[in-house]
Order: C-alpha cells, then sequence, then structure tokens
C-alpha cells in the first residue's frame, strides 16, 4: 500500500517508500504508484524481449503485456505498466538512493508520462520575473549550468532535464520539477558554492546531484514565456560572441522534435501526438536558437542577456 | 512512382501535414520520416493534395508568383521529386505507384 503521497510535474505520486518530493496537491494532472518490488526474483521476464541494447550499462524492453522495463546498471531496474500509472522498482545495491530517484523520478517516469499521453520535453527551466523560461538541449548540452548561473542571481529552479508543459487559455504553463539539479562539481562550486561532497549521479559521470530547496526553487506552475534551443557544444566551441537567433517557423518545428523527452518509445500513436502537441507549441510560445562559447565564465554574460531577450518578448506580449 | 504532368495525385496514406507560419511540415508515419517545406512548399501541397493535376498546380503559381515559367516549373518538379522521394505522395488517377 502507498502510503507516502507527492506531486511533481504536475503529476501526483504515491510512493511505498519516502521520496525526496513536494506535498502532494490536489490539483493534479496524472497520478503515477511507484512500488517497491521484492527483493528476490527477476522483476520481469525478459526471454521474450530480444537482445541488450547496445549501450551496455542500459536496457530497455517491450513486454508482452504492454509494460516495459528499464534497467540502469548499478542503478536500478523498473517495469512501468501498460497504461503508465504504475512503477514498480529496484534499487541496485551499487547506488545510492539519491542517485536512485533520479532515475526513478526522471527517466523511468517518462516512460510512464509517455504512456499517459504526455509529451515531456528535454529540457530545464528557471523562473524570471514570475515567468518561465526553458533551455532545450540533448545531453551535455550546457542547460543545468546555465540554469545553476541563473540561480546564482537569485532567480528560481522550475525543473532540471524534464519540463512538462500543458496549454491554458493564456498561454502554455510549465510545471515544477524535483527539487535538485545535477551539475558537474565545478559548475557547482561556481555557481552555488556547494561543497564537493553532494552524491553523484552514476559511475559513467561525475556530475553531482545537488538538492534545491527553499527559496530557490519555485513550486508552483508558472506561464512558459521562451524556449532557447542550445547549440551543441561542436558547434558553439569556436564562437566568441554570445548570440540569440531567430528560427523560422519548421525551424522551431523540428528543433523541438528533436526536444521531445525519451525518443525509444515511437509509436504511431506518439508520433501523431507528438506532430500536434509541438505544432500547436510552434505557435504559441517563442523559440529561439542560443549560441555561446562554452566557458563559465561567460555564463553570467548569457543570462544578461537572455533576460534582456525576456524583456523585449514581455514587452511584445 | 513516376509523375507526369497530366497526373492528379494526392497524400499517400498515413502522411500528415500541418501549416506553421507560412511553412509547412510533413510526417509520414509509416517510414517515421519528416520534411520541411518552405511557404512556396506548403502553397504547392495545399493545391495537389486534394487531387489536383500537376499542371493545374502550375497554372495556378504562375499566376499566384512572379516567376519565370521554366524555372517554376524545374522547382515545382524536383520539389514533386522529393514528395516522391519521401513518399508523401500517390497517384490519385487509379494508375499503380
Amino acid at each position: 500500500m502507498s502510503r507516502y503521497r507527492y506531486s511533481v510535474y504536475g503529476i501526483g505520486v504515491a510512493s511505498d517508500a519516502p521520496l525526496a518530493l513536494p506535498a502532494y496537491t490536489a490539483d493534479r494532472l496524472a497520478d503515477v504508484e511507484c512500488v517497491t518490488a521484492a527483493a528476490a526474483g527477476p522483476l520481469a521476464d525478459l526471454t521474450q524481449a530480444g537482445p541488450p541494447h547496445p549501450r551496455s550499462w542500459y536496457r530497455h524492453a517491450s513486454l508482452p503485456d504492454g509494460s516495459t522495463y528499464v534497467r540502469w546498471d548499478g542503478i536500478g531496474e523498473f517495469v512501468v505498466a501498460a497504461d503508465g500509472q504504475r512503477i514498480t522498482h529496484r534499487q541496485l545495491n551499487a547506488s545510492s538512493f539519491e542517485s536512485f530517484q533520479v532515475y526513478m523520478l526522471g527517466q523511468a517516469l517518462s516512460f510512464a508520462l509517455v504512456k499517459q499521453s504526455f509529451e515531456p520535453l528535454h529540457a530545464t527551466a528557471v523562473v524570471v520575473g514570475g515567468q518561465a523560461i526553458a533551455f532545450l538541449g540533448d545531453n551535455a548540452f550546457g542547460k543545468s549550468s546555465l540554469a545553476a548561473c541563473f540561480l546564482e542571481a537569485g532567480h528560481q529552479m522550475l525543473t532540471d532535464d524534464l519540463l512538462i508543459l500543458r496549454p491554458a487559455a493564456d498561454g502554455v504553463i510549465a510545471y515544477p520539477g524535483p527539487p535538485r539539479i545535477k551539475l558537474f562539481r565545478a559548475v557547482a562550486r561556481r555557481f552555488l558554492g556547494e561543497a564537493a561532497h553532494r552524491g553523484g549521479m552514476n559511475a559513467e559521470t561525475d556530475k553531482l546531484i545537488v538538492p534545491i530547496d527553499g527559496d530557490r526553487r519555485c513550486s508552483h506552475p508558472v506561464r512558459l514565456a521562451a524556449i532557447y534551443t542550445l547549440a551543441a557544444p561542436r558547434d558553439a566551441c569556436r564562437r566568441t560572441d554570445v548570440s540569440i537567433e531567430p528560427l523560422s517557423a519548421r525551424e522551431v518545428f523540428f528543433e523541438l522534435i528533436k526536444g521531445t523527452f525519451n525518443r525509444r518509445l515511437i509509436s504511431r500513436q506518439r508520433l501523431e501526438r507528438q506532430f500536434s502537441f509541438v505544432g500547436a507549441l510552434t505557435e504559441r510560445v517563442p523559440v529561439r536558437k542560443l549560441l555561446y562559447p562554452r566557458a563559465l565564465d561567460r555564463l553570467p554574460e548569457v543570462r544578461s542577456m537572455l533576460v534582456a531577450d525576456l524583456q523585449r518578448l514581455t514587452f511584445l506580449d | 512512382m513516376t509523375v507526369s504532368i497530366s497526373n492528379r495525385i494526392k497524400a499517400a496514406p498515413d502522411v500528415l501535414f500541418r501549416l506553421v507560419g507560412d511553412e509547412g511540415v510533413l510526417l509520414n508515419l509509416r517510414t517515421q520520416r519528416y520534411l520541411g517545406v518552405n511557404p512556396v512548399g506548403a502553397r504547392v501541397w495545399t493545391i495537389l493534395e486534394p487531387g489536383e493535376t500537376i499542371q493545374a498546380a502550375y497554372e495556378t503559381l504562375l499566376r499566384e508568383y512572379d516567376v519565370e515559367p521554366g524555372a517554376l516549373r524545374l522547382d515545382l518538379d524536383r520539389f514533386i521529386g522529393q514528395l516522391v522521394e519521401h513518399e508523401l505522395i500517390e497517384s490519385a488517377d487509379g494508375d499503380p505507384t
């Protein structure tokens, strides 16, 4: 029985074990139950599931009943029910509970969200002047580092790495994620002054999991003012200037399609839904391309330009 | 699929189209391939998709755009070729594709 109840991404999460999440609120978009699996025995019958994913420490398999098995070596394994309403999980011995929660409430939960017809974006968002701005980009594009620079200036964290959006009468609403941010040690020290003793994410990276609490986080949904797609570091590495560039409507569409979370789950139904969702988002939210040299000491300049750009957008709105 | 100027063509099954701004995006749900088109391409699609002949589309475009006829014909042929390559269109004449 799930004794603990929380809210994250606008979703009600019921759990049989305590989680580092905000308290439950009655106003929510959907529900997911997280259930601890028995200590022994296989979590799922994978004999019909086909060969493992080529990436050695990650495995993903579709099961005959429509559920999905996901595993990260050294972290945990999960079975996400076909309807997305339940995640059965087992933490693996090598992982910290912090690290395990990051994967359960990010990657594993994304499978549940997609099965419940949500379209999460691979984005990090902060709140500036009461509105959210989102940074869209693949892993290691600098989304979290840029967000940390905003936190340094007193702005609030909304969500790191996974963003849930919903249309509303006067725009698009962005929902708060778990109260933490994943940062490389040097970035955490530079912008948050954090001691280098936080938990690591996994053995493959030296990223830390840094809690964000109190006034540093925004715990309620806010209107989304703009999305900035981050150029890949390899495309920006020779730049000396910071620029915010316009995108044509179809460029925006394709940037948003590329930015949808968990592209492993592909089905006709999902493609149709994405086409509609992203098409609508293209029409409702300004999206611009952000290019900047990847040096930590340039991020305050990037922050200033984004705040100025947001002020122009707000004035024109 | 081979096309001539007198062919009527239509959207292939499982193809989605959406205007975004004054441009367009197409998705073939079966092949999972996308194609983005500029404003002229979006206009061509909206003319052709209901089952118009390529010749009629050409004449409509010639009236709407200030363009040299030969250049328009070349661009139209190129665009039709892209749509065929992406399996986004099929014959509306009942001809085998």
